[in-house]
């Protein structure tokens, strides 16, 4: 950026950024306190900073309970939210998503061969499981969200309209859902709780062991989308114009591809499949920093969903009761009148990326 | 004589994975484009002109024969090498938002920056130069999608020439503006050959403009031959007359325009001077009238009579005379 370019609208967007991270500190600061049991802030300082003189059972709580699940929750948020982003731009389509385009039943299709296939499932799915097997169980559910999303890129790519796409992830979804269901049907009846419970995604249940994996992957699939802003930039304006830009498109694609499948696939296997956040946040950003720069948007939605996130977590912890909302709930009752209202006010404007 | 950047050899084009198997929409085309000229690729709807331009940018391979781009095979053209050489300017309007103007045409040095596309002070340079070249200078921070389509249309150029490549080519550049839009942009491209020492190859459906601004025509009919030459020559020699043959519609040679046939058996003897006589006469063939200077018997007699700062429009027939004060009160009482 050079010095025209650190005027005015460089200094709202640093200021933007710094009110997010504010913000997000906010968020888990509250998401710390709340819950079933109300910790005062001052106790979790002193907990997570080593220092003695606080309760055990509380101890047990943040350490234990509530610091893996916010780590769990802002994964969860930044991969979900990366992936959308990378997806939009890639189908050139503003609804793409990992959980709209049924690429997270492709993970969760590859999460059910892994287990039953392999004969690894001792009861559940996630907590029963060795380290090496959450490598497994990560690698399976890249490969499952990697196999659906590549379908869909092959049938999908001469496709401009955004509503067919939306039907045919739907079609795919089925059909992985479908498989899903038939291996299901000949398990074991507490694996097929089990399924159930796990298909309404949750960032509890993640332990320190388990985030030891879902954090590096996560972190090399972010590593591979930092590389790509340049690229995804040039394919704004469309895969001819790319071209002629001296861009190599299926290189890009195959890379979009790797990261995208595997922010979703991971996350999937861990959480569960999760709604609405990839789409939503991709383009909270874009309307928040009136751009479509990738090299602006990408931390702009590693942030926003990070907060998006731990917010959902929060209310799905509906605090002050005893009970815990499925945290897919929580996303779709928000999620899905956001997805009509882009609907509605694409219908309004023909540019689909436009604030 | 100059040589051509880019010139083909017996070239042949159309889609391989069609239905049949392979399409042939051109064949033995034998063209060249040189260093400061501006060229027209002017032909039918349908006649493959798109497809021809996206072959030889390389967005489509050839079917057969070779391209050759400043004396080399296209072919062995790497993307980035050929992004030095030849940049666009697509038919479809792009459907991004979110960017300003600054933004859009600084993508134009994408063959020039590194992987994390970082600016440099001369990058910026070229950006401002390219917007100056479209006389877009002052509309940096602008959205592109609040820009008319013409402002985006030179925005879009003005993207391809920050790309500093040697041939611009651009398909249909003129398809979603209006007639002052048309004008403005054909001159652009003209200047830019003329005065910038660019090569540059547009399809265009704007014959006129084309026939004034081209310095040389492709023109490709409905079989995907190609003839080239100077517009005046396509002209002269009848090959815009065959090309766009189509019953009720004629190459008029002498105004350069396509002029529509309405059967005509009347005769109208038509007196007068200056732009007053010619657009009557236009009027008059309008309604299907043979408009003749010399006076026969029995034919209607016009005059257009200048009175005071005024027009009137004297109709002399079967002994009698009738006035009118505008045009269309002429044509009125004569199509009756």
């Amino acid at each position: 950026m050079n010095l025209a370019n650190a005027s005015k609208p460089g200094l709202t967007r640093t200021v933007i950024f710094i009110l997010l991270g504010l913000l997000l500190l906010f968020v888990i600061a509250l998401n710390l306190t709340l819950g079933s049991v109300r910790i005062p802030l001052r106790e979790i300082l002193r907990v997570i900073l080593g220092q003695g003189g606080v309760k055990d059972s509380w101890v047990f709580i943040i350490q234990d309970y509530r610091l893996p699940k916010i780590f769990t929750a802002i994964l969860a948020g930044v991969a979900l939210s990366a992936s959308g982003l990378q997806m939009q731009t890639m189908f050139r389509n503003p609804l793409a998503d990992p959980f709209i385009l049924g690429i997270n039943s492709g993970a969760s299709l590859g999460v059910a061969i892994a287990i039953m296939g392999a004969g690894l499932a001792s009861g559940l799915f996630i907590p029963a499981l060795s380290t090496v097997g959450d490598l497994g169980l990560v690698a399976a559910a890249s490969l499952g969200a990697g196999l659906v999303m590549g379908l869909i890129l092959l049938v999908g790519r001469r496709v401009n309209n955004p509503t067919t796409l939306l039907i045919l992830g739907l079609m795919f979804g089925h059909a992985t859902s479908a498989l899903v269901s038939l291996l299901i049907y000949f398990s074991a009846p507490e694996k097929v709780k089990a399924y159930s419970i796990w298909s309404y995604g949750a960032f509890n249940g993640v332990t320190w062991e388990q985030l030891k994996v879902l954090f590096p992957v996560i972190l090399l699939a972010l590593g591979i989308l930092a590389l790509l802003p340049k690229g995804l930039n040039a394919l704004l304006l469309g895969e001819d114009y790319a071209k002629t830009m001296g861009l190599n498109v299926s290189r890009l694609r195959t890379l979009v591809l790797i990261s995208a499948s595997v922010l979703s696939g991971a996350i999937t296997a861990f959480c569960g499949p999760i709604g609405f956040i990839g789409v939503a946040v991709p383009h909270i950003a874009r309307n928040l920093f009136k751009t479509s720069n990738h090299k602006l948007l990408i931390p702009a939605v590693v942030l926003i969903g990070a907060i998006v996130a731990v917010a959902a977590d929060l209310i799905a912890q509906m605090p002050g009761s005893q009970f815990v909302l499925p945290i897919n709930v929580v996303t779709s009752l928000f999620g899905a009148p956001f997805v009509l209202w882009i609907v509605l006010k694409r219908r309004r404007r023909a540019t689909s990326f436009s604030v | 004589m100059k040589t051509p950047l880019l010139s083909t050899r017996d070239l042949e084009i159309g889609y391989i994975n069609g239905k049949p198997a392979r399409k042939v929409v051109g064949s033995e085309l034998n063209l060249e484009l040189k260093q400061g000229e501006f060229v027209c690729l002017v032909g039918p709807n349908g006649a493959g002109k798109s497809t021809l331009l996206r072959t030889l940018t390389g967005l489509q391979p050839a079917l057969d024969g070779e391209i050759l781009l400043v004396g080399k095979k296209l072919a062995q053209f790497s993307r980035k090498e050929l992004a030095n050489e030849i940049s666009v300017v697509l038919t479809s309007p792009i459907e991004v938002g979110a960017m300003t103007v600054k933004e859009l045409v600084a993508m134009g040095r994408f063959p020039f920056t590194g992987l994390f596309d970082r600016m440099t002070e001369k990058d910026w340079d070229v950006v401002r130069q390219s917007l100056e070249m479209v006389g877009m200078q002052g509309f940096e921070e602008r959205m592109i999608h609040k820009l008319s389509d013409g402002e985006r249309q030179k925005v879009m150029i003005a993207r391809a020439l920050a790309q500093e490549p040697r041939i611009l080519v651009l398909d249909e550049p003129t398809a979603y503006l209006d007639l002052p839009g048309r004008v403005v942009v054909l001159g652009l491209l003209h200047d830019l050959a003329f005065g910038h020492d660019k090569a540059v190859l547009t399809s265009t459906h704007d014959l006129d403009l084309a026939l004034r601004h081209a310095d040389r025509i492709w023109l490709m009919d409905d079989e995907g031959q190609i003839i080239q030459g100077a517009p005046e020559d396509l002209v002269l020699n009848g090959s815009f007359a065959q090309t766009f043959n189509r019953s009720g519609v004629s190459f008029n040679a002498q105004s350069g325009t396509f002029d529509t046939q309405t059967p005509t058996s009347k005769i109208v003897f038509l007196e007068g001077e200056g732009s007053e006589f010619i657009w009557t006469r236009r009027a008059l063939r309008r309604i299907g009238y043979t408009v003749k200077e010399e006076w026969s018997h029995g034919s209607p007699r016009v005059s257009v009579i200048p009175r005071d700062d005024t027009i009137i429009w004297q109709v002399a027939r079967d002994g009698q005379t009738d006035t009118f004060v505008s045009i269309y009160d002429l044509l009125q009482s004569l199509s009756k």
